[in-house]
């Protein structure tokens, strides 16, 4: 529009009845975006206080920090460092605890959905499943695991001598392989392409019996499977990394 | 689903779910339908997390699932609503109307469905059971009976819901259609089923007592799960028939007087049960039945009642319309009209706080005329013509004003073409809702950004809460608590003051917010429906 008019002096549509008289200059193009934080001429009005607003925030924060703690608030992965600790290997399962409260009605989910959960490889018990259904399995489990605690206790002995190295990593999934080629119990299903692919969950044995049996377990030594509490395993790394700013008190 | 409100709802996912549930969430949102494998590859997430991301979804109603468009024989596909995310905004209103109408048992029932998406009725009564115990005085325990019967209340109400039934989640499902939960007669039936126990709380001080109740709960639970699979989930769309219900009689009170916005409530508490969700008004009700069902509190004489009637039918708003004469006189509630004028309300207000009071008298006057020429709109509006047009432009280049031509003749000559301004509601107000959309976002991400900011010195605070809660549970001098107060510095103690300050107008504004966006939403969904 303003091409075709730029040989003349006229443009294309009529000046009156948008109303632009002849005296007048149209207002300065635009060269660049507006600005990010325009300035307001009007200023927006304050919020509606009152007890009903401040018991929905309450409300709303609540919800927000109760989200937090449920089994569905997922975290992904925590990101390997750049070395390998010792402390890792006990730090690690920390985290994974609130995945396994939460047990779902499988029939209300497609099949495909169905994650087996496998304990590491350090113990020698049949594999952990997230099935639901089978109460009676349930039970026929827990009869068998605590017979088979008492093998694993001699199978470990063993064991440690044998997989020294290959403790560290809980990703090992050769390791995960043998012990299921081991493995007695034949109901499983098993998709080839997951097993290939699945990160290790790595749930003790500890957490395993609190869900089965019900028995009141401490936390702490019996979910790591050691003699020290958690806090033995700090690396000293979080140490200093608090508020520099009061320089009054000197830090030794 | 526009990119506003994806950002939206993957900003909501993120803060209730976690950052993978907000990636597999995100990605259903912008693709569409798709197979587990897709989204494993697209999402480069592992398969065990995108299997648990996509469970927690279906869990909470955010995902459905159905068998592949191929055939029976083609992987299930899951696909996401913007709609049931956005839903979470309103959370915190869903259960300070449950508690208005049920007290905190309804409250906390409400929470606990909305916490986990769908439950079963035994699951639920127990967890509030305990949640209600352990804020009761020692020895008190809260009855199941109880939380029971305002657990059916609820339903009675139709305020919760059943989940319907999925056709076989594993095998093939021939409707394409997901069942929507009244598709089922059952809907709001509650199972006869009775629930024997008390509430636990965690730290038993009686052990008799808990272990005579512990094994009745054994044996109850064995009852009560025999019922297979019933799970249940809040009723949203009750909840909006409820909103918008108090939205226009609070909307009544506002324009006529306190007097009249009873008549409506009693009009509209008549008509719950016979009006359906989509109904454009209310079914009629005779003069005499409104006499009648008026509150004892109100007795106001019967011509009294006429004549505040006749006004209601009068008032411009269209509160209110007459539908015949027998019976005294048929009155009934427009509701979708009493929506368009909310609505209305609504962009006339924004107009006024954006651009002034007399922008706004134009937008108004393009509203009520429709169609005017620039220089009728100086008339009318009687601003002079420099400053309207003015304003004109700054209303036309924010889009909330467009241009008609209307051409004298068939080539669109301009010098014999009329210019009209106009206003049309419908597209304007979908704007201004994505627009509410885009600002709860930026809430949010600036509340997040705040919270990063201060983060260390946040979790000092936690740290030094954490460590007196412990102390004076140990029962400490009131020295050693002075002492590790002082950790915290003064200028560190106003920085957090400030930090919870604006956190919290933050999270009231999205509050606020929310409340424009269920207005201009129902607006919006009452047009689709009355149209299509």
């Amino acid at each position: 529009m303003a091409a075709r008019g730029r040989s003349r002096r006229t443009l294309s549509f009529s000046v009156d009845s948008v109303g632009i008289n002849r005296g007048e200059s149209l207002p300065p193009t635009l060269q660049q975006p507006t600005p990010v934080f325009p300035v307001m001429e009007q200023k927006p009005l304050p919020l509606t206080g009152g007890e009903e607003a401040e018991y929905l925030l309450a409300l709303k924060q609540d919800f927000r920090g109760a989200m937090r703690s449920l089994p569905c608030f997922i975290q992904p992965a925590a990101a390997l460092r750049d070395v390998e600790r010792y402390s890792d290997k006990y730090h690690s399962s920390e985290h994974t605890d609130g995945l396994m409260d939460w047990t779902p009605d499988w029939q209300r989910f497609p099949r495909e959905l169905r994650i087996h959960a496998r304990k590491p490889a350090r113990d020698g018990v049949s594999v952990a499943r997230s099935d639901a259904q089978s109460a009676q399995k349930k039970k026929k489990k827990k009869v068998r695991e605590k017979e088979e605690v008492l093998i694993k206790l001699e199978t470990l002995q063993k064991k440690e001598e044998q997989q020294s190295e290959e403790d560290d990593d809980d990703d090992n999934t050769e390791q995960k392989k043998k012990q299921e080629d081991d493995d007695a119990d034949g109901d499983e299903e098993y998709d080839e392409e997951e097993f290939e692919e699945v990160i290790l969950y790595v749930t003790c044995d500890g957490s395993n019996q609190s869900v089965w049996t019900g028995s009141g377990l401490t936390e702490g030594s019996v979910l790591q499977e050691t003699d020290y509490i958690m806090s033995y395993f700090d690396n000293g790394e979080d140490f200093g990394g608090d508020s520099d700013d009061n320089m009054d008190e000197a830090i030794y | 689903m526009t990119a506003q409100e994806v950002r939206l709802c993957g900003l909501l996912l993120h803060e209730h779910f976690g950052e993978v549930v907000e990636k597999v969430g995100t990605h259903l949102l912008r693709s569409g339908a798709q197979n587990l494998r897709t989204i494993i590859h697209e999402t480069g997430l592992s398969v065990d997390l995108v299997k648990k991301s996509l469970m927690v979804l279906v869990q909470h109603g955010a995902c459905l699932f159905s068998s592949g468009r191929k055939g029976p024989g083609s992987p299930t596909e899951y696909r996401s609503g913007c709609d049931r995310i956005l839903r979470i905004l309103r959370y915190p209103r869903y259960i300070y109307t449950a508690k208005t109408l049920y007290g905190d048992t309804g409250e906390l029932v409400v929470e606990e469905l909305l916490q986990r998406g769908h439950m079963t009725m035994s699951g639920t009564v127990k967890t509030v059971a305990d949640r209600l115990t352990q804020n009761m005085e020692e020895g008190r325990s809260m009855d199941y009976s109880e939380v029971s019967s305002a657990f059916s209340k609820l339903v009675e109400t139709h305020f919760l819901q059943r989940c319907p039934k999925l056709a076989g989640a594993g095998t093939a499902d021939t409707s394409a259609i997901p069942p929507t939960p009244e598709s089922f007669p059952d809907c709001y039936k509650v199972p006869h089923m009775t629930l024997v126990g008390r509430g636990k709380r965690q730290l038993a001080a009686e052990d008799g007592e808990d272990q005579r109740n512990a094994k009745r709960q054994k044996m109850d639970s064995e009852n009560s799960e025999s019922v297979p699979g019933i799970y249940w989930q809040v009723n949203f769309e009750r909840f909006h028939l409820h909103f918008r219900d108090q939205a226009i009689i609070s909307a009544v009170a506002n324009k006529l007087d306190q007097t009249s916005s009873e008549i409506v409530r009693t009009m509209l508490r008549m008509s719950e049960v016979t009006t359906s969700p989509a109904a454009t008004c209310t079914k009629p009700l005779s003069a005499n039945e409104i006499f009648r069902s008026l509150p004892a509190s109100y007795n106001i004489p019967r011509p009294i009642l006429d004549q505040y009637l006749t006004l209601l039918v009068d008032d411009p708003m269209e509160f209110v319309g007459k539908a015949g004469e027998s019976g005294g006189g048929m009155y009934v509630v427009n509701l979708h009209r009493a929506l368009a004028n909310l609505a209305r309300a609504t962009l006339e207000s924004v107009v006024q706080e954006r651009f002034g009071s007399r922008s706004a008298r134009i937008f108004r006057l393009l509203l009520r005329k429709r169609h005017l020429e620039q220089k009728q709109v100086e008339d009318f509006a009687m601003i002079p013509a420099k400053e309207a047009k003015d304003m004109l432009y700054t209303l036309l280049s924010q889009n909330l004003v467009q241009l008609q031509e209307i051409p004298k003749t068939p080539d669109y000559a301009p010098s014999r073409t009329f210019y009209l301004y106009t206003v049309n509601q419908l597209p304007t107000a979908r704007m201004l809702l994505q627009n509410c959309y885009k600002t709860v976002a930026n809430l949010i991400e600036r509340r997040l950004f705040e919270s990063k900011e201060s983060k260390r010195l946040l979790e000092k605070s936690q740290r030094i809460e954490a460590i007196l809660a412990s102390l004076q549970a140990s029962g400490a001098e009131p020295e050693q608590l002075t002492e590790v107060e002082e950790m915290i510095t003064a200028p560190e103690k106003q920085q957090l003051d400030a930090l919870k300050l604006h956190i919290n107008k933050l999270d009231s504004a999205e509050n606020q917010v929310d409340e424009t966006i269920f207005l201009l939403e129902s607006y919006v969904n009452s047009t689709a429906t009355s149209t299509g």
